[in-house]
């Protein structure tokens, strides 16, 4: 056996390799530069959004939304739900017709981290399945689950006998 | 030898702000409050220069 491969003495503890004499302790000083370390990246962090919110503010607060047809009346029977994308072809959304005349449509990413929600038709229920979220059909709101804020409705109209989108419905609070 | 930790105490407080308002400008944000969104992240970056204000005095103490 070469000299590198051996025990090179009889010992009990293995700590004699380590020389740096701060290695194994985090000093005061160091915590502090960490934690300013850290107020730094949090504050680079929210940038993005403090800014887009920023421009969201300036102008385009009455976000104007284009019309788009959805489907034919006549193919949507009741209790069934159709997926569209609304109001670019990104935004996927969520038709339910509950009834003759009554129509409810969300954007349906869960609003807990973006999962699409489904319509459960025996159950009357938009669920979401990540985190098993659920939400009221006729308001949006969350009922159960870890999210917390109702998805963003789709005003819909009816013209002609089709289902027409109109817009977005701001939150109110 | 006897050390100040109110720096480390201090800096904590910060880190703690941090964390609130970055949750808040967040959810503020998607509730469509853009206002509050820009005050939360105004407030985050003063958080900055406050903890490196308080590195600064507190380092050698
Ligand atoms: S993403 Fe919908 S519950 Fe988590």
């Amino acid at each position: 056996m070469d000299k590198n491969n051996k025990i090179p003495f009889d010992e009990d503890n293995y700590t004699h390799n380590i020389n740096k004499s701060n290695e194994r302790k985090l000093d005061r000083r160091g915590f502090m530069k960490t934690m300013v370390g850290a107020a730094g990246l949090f504050a680079v962090s929210t940038l993005p959004w403090g800014s887009i919110a920023a421009t969201e503010l300036m102008g385009l607060r009455e976000k104007k939304y284009p019309k788009k047809e959805i489907i034919d009346v006549k193919k949507l029977n009741i209790g069934d739900a159709f997926e569209f994308a609304y109001p670019t072809d990104h935004d996927s959304a969520l038709l339910v017709r509950l009834g003759e005349n009554e129509y409810k449509a969300y954007q349906n990413a869960c609003t807990h981290l973006r999962c699409p929600v489904f319509w459960e038709q025996s159950k009357s229920e938009l669920v979401c399945p990540c985190h098993h979220g659920f939400f009221d059909v006729k308001t949006g709101s969350p009922t159960a689950g870890p999210p917390r804020r109702p998805l963003p409705e789709i005003t819909i109209q009816v013209e002609a006998g089709k289902i027409v989108a109109t817009g977005v419905k701001r939150y109110e609070t | 030898m006897k050390r100040s930790y109110r720096g480390v105490i201090l800096l904590c407080v910060v880190l703690f702000l941090n964390i609130i308002f970055t949750q808040k400008a967040i959810h503020q944000y998607y509730f469509e409050n853009y206002t509050a969104t820009v005050i939360y992240a105004v407030l985050n970056l003063v958080l900055f220069p406050i903890a490196l204000f308080i590195y600064h005095k507190e380092k050698n103490v």
